[in-house]
């Protein structure tokens, strides 16, 4: 009875093994009901296709735009598997430093001076995992949304010193001299101003903060930084930051184009002194074309110009770059890399991501990034 | 006070059989109004301690649910899907979850097994003291720990890449005590007598062990291992540090990536777009059922395989 029952359970055990290896051989990778329209073809054809595996890891303000770009690369190539991970630029430069990823995703190139409480440099640290330069280069254009939710308010027009004054508190109603004096022809609210800001470490916050830092330094007296030292309610995530400022009326924040996008608020246009500018893709493009290179070679640093005048520049912005080495150790890795990296600048896949909220590489720019990756090897 | 108890105070011999009779219908009232508020508060405790749990879920299903309806979700992977599309399917993260866990058991059951037959049959003295404590430190060691432990040695010391067999060793480490400590109760509830009537038959001990002791306790041990199998297949802080989400199906753990079903939720819950999110739900739902499943069979093991005495 007893070795019975023993026997039973060891069938039964054996069978559930046996079913569970069986299950783990198959499944499909192949979902052919996800459509990819449009450009992908364009892509095709200026891309020599690699095989292989390829992992990155960092910025989760470029996740979206890369998912879409290795989405297409893979659609293209259907022998190459390209893996992401948003896990935020201090975790990517960390991991490509740590070898443990072949190109690393960072709102920030790496710096070339130590940061507090490090001995080396992150441009040091890379240079020797790679065992050859590591070059930064450009590869997504995150606008910043200055997003606010006023009933019965469609148009607003924001100078960085009134921006500066609502995101640290000196202006508190909607209905503020400042803010109509900018904004004639607009009837605004009493409703007090609820500010809110992302309660985590955020690239996001960082650029913005410099936006308010390089623009209104008189009227923006906090620090700039990854953490918040305005005033206001703090939300994790930009959802969590989008999702507020949809629910309160009279809030306001700062959060990437494609979440104001996919969130449907109101964005308002930044009047840097050179009249209002709406945030759209060319005028995106417009501000970055004036960016400087501050890298050497094919190490593309831009330095952005937040303080721009130039009519029709969408001055509020983060660049995120690739960190990729430049003489790669593994040959076959390293042709991957080059290829998926040369699909996702080319033009056809830039231009896409447009409509998920990202801005087009300008094409001064996009010569150098090209330029770049083809010197990868 | 009411006058019975006076009078029974007051004249307790002369009216014992009344009094008492009156104490006692009295104190059983207070006992009968102490039974209910014990009860009342008792199951008050017990629904309290079911509203989490009723909750996840419901939410759990009523988000998740209809995915697994799908029959791509069984069969997919979500290779060239982005957030912002329907479609594809969990297969990559299940396979992965029940490789990885199945790996992992084949490590941790002998080494469990084999030490909880240590310390029942053999240990004495000094060596299973230390034993047995290291293995309540062991099951004391937070996940993050192990994880972060399997990270300095494999690769801060080794420089080896993340892989899927990383996440094994640091679950290894979380697995070995449950069995221990399931096993070692399950051999502790075999008689003696059935020991002793081998030994008296000239059985070797070894021999005595290996075809009486275990297969009696066997369908016990099974239970426990199944349990922690259900216990390291919802861990997570392994996996966020040693592997890797991806959208391919991948079953190589020694040569890379391997995605599961706790990255697949991490990957996304951040997200904001309705696909994303449901595929979050969806993939909490296949997790929680497979452990269910886990944990429903474990029972049944119990169950039909409980030694006959």
């Amino acid at each position: 009875m007893k070795i019975q029952s023993r026997r039973r359970i060891a069938n039964v055990t054996g069978v559930a093994l046996v079913g569970t290896l069986a299950l783990a051989g198959c499944g499909s990778n192949n979902n052919t009901t996800a459509t990819s329209s449009g450009s992908s073809s364009t892509s095709a054809s200026s891309t020599g296709c690699a095989t292989g595996t390829l992992s990155g890891e960092g910025s989760t303000a470029q996740k979206n735009a890369i998912d879409q770009a290795i989405t297409d690369y893979q659609t293209t190539c259907p022998g190459a598997t390209v893996n992401y991970n948003g896990t935020g630029s201090g975790a990517g430069v960390k991991q490509f430093t740590a070898g443990q990823v072949a190109f690393g995703g960072s709102d920030s190139a790496l710096k070339s001076v130590p940061v507090a409480g490090a001995t080396v440099t992150e441009q040091a640290a890379a240079d020797k995992a790679c065992g050859s330069p590591a070059w930064d280069i450009p590869m997504v254009t995150g606008p910043i949304a200055v997003v606010y939710n006023v009933k019965g308010v469609s148009k607003l027009i924001l100078t960085p010193a009134v921006s500066a004054k609502i995101f640290n508190g000196v202006i508190t109603t909607w209905n503020d001299p400042a803010i109509a004096a900018i904004n004639p022809g607009v009837t605004l609210p009493a409703t007090a101003i609820k500010v809110f800001f992302r309660s985590d470490s955020s690239g996001t916050t960082e650029n913005f903060t410099k936006y308010l830092a390089a623009a209104a330094p008189t009227a923006w007296t906090a620090a700039s930084g990854k953490t918040w030292t305005g005033k206001g309610e703090g939300k994790q995530a930009s959802s969590g930051v989008s999702n507020a400022v949809k629910a309160t009326d009279g809030g306001i924040t700062y959060t990437e184009w494609s979440y104001a996008k996919d969130d449907q608020l109101a964005m308002a246009q930044i009047d840097n002194g050179g009249g209002p500018v709406e945030l759209t893709a060319p005028a995106v493009s417009q501000a970055l074309s004036l960016a400087k290179q501050a890298g050497t070679g094919n190490n593309i640093i831009l330095k952005l110009d937040y303080t721009t005048k130039a009519p029709g520049a969408y001055p509020i912005l983060l660049v995120t770059y690739e960190i990729a080495c430049s003489k790669g150790k593994d040959a076959a890795k390293a042709k991957l890399l080059q290829s998926f990296l040369k699909s996702f600048a080319s033009s056809g896949e830039q231009a896409k991501l447009v409509t998920i909220g990202y801005a087009p590489l300008p094409a001064n720019i996009q010569g150098q990034v090209n330029t770049a990756i083809a010197a990868l090897s | 006070m009411t006058a019975a108890d006076v009078t029974s105070d007051s004249n307790l011999a002369a009216l014992r059989p009344p009094a008492s009779n009156a104490g006692f219908s009295h104190r059983s009232r207070s006992r009968a109004l102490r039974n209910l508020v014990a009860r009342v508060v008792m199951w008050l405790a017990f629904l309290i301690a079911l509203v989490p749990l009723v909750w996840i879920l419901w939410s759990v299903v009523t988000k998740g649910g209809a995915l697994l309806l799908n029959s791509t979700w069984w069969t997919n992977s979500q290779r060239g899907i982005t957030d912002r599309m329907v479609g594809g399917g969990a297969a990559h993260a299940i396979e992965g979850t029940l490789i990885e866990a199945l790996a992992t058991a084949v490590m941790a059951v002998p080494i469990g097994v084999m030490t909880a037959i240590y310390l029942v049959e053999y240990g004495r003295g000094r060596l299973a003291n230390i034993v047995s404590f290291m293995v309540d430190i062991l099951t004391g060691i937070p996940s993050i720990v192990a994880a972060l432990f399997i990270y300095a040695v494999w690769v801060t010391t080794f420089g080896f890449q993340r892989v899927g067999f990383a996440v094994c060793l640091a679950l290894v480490l979380l697995m070995i005590p449950v069995i221990v400590r399931s096993t070692e109760e399950m051999l502790k509830l075999v008689h003696n007598d059935l020991r002793e009537a081998s030994y008296a038959l000239g059985v070797p001990k070894w021999k005595t062990i290996a075809r009486v002791v275990v297969p009696t306790a066997f369908s016990g041990i099974i239970t426990g291992i199944l349990l922690g199998l259900a216990r390291i297949m919802g861990e997570t802080a392994p996996l966020l540090i040693l592997g890797p989400y991806t959208k391919d199906i991948a079953t190589d753990i020694f040569g890379g990536l391997v995605p599961t079903l706790p990255t697949m939720i991490n990957q996304d819950r951040t997200e904001v777009l309705q696909p994303a999110v449901d595929r979050v739900w969806g993939a909490a739902m296949t997790l929680i059922l497979i452990i269910l499943l886990l944990n429903i069979a474990g029972r049944l093991v119990s169950r039909l395989g409980a030694p006959k005495t």
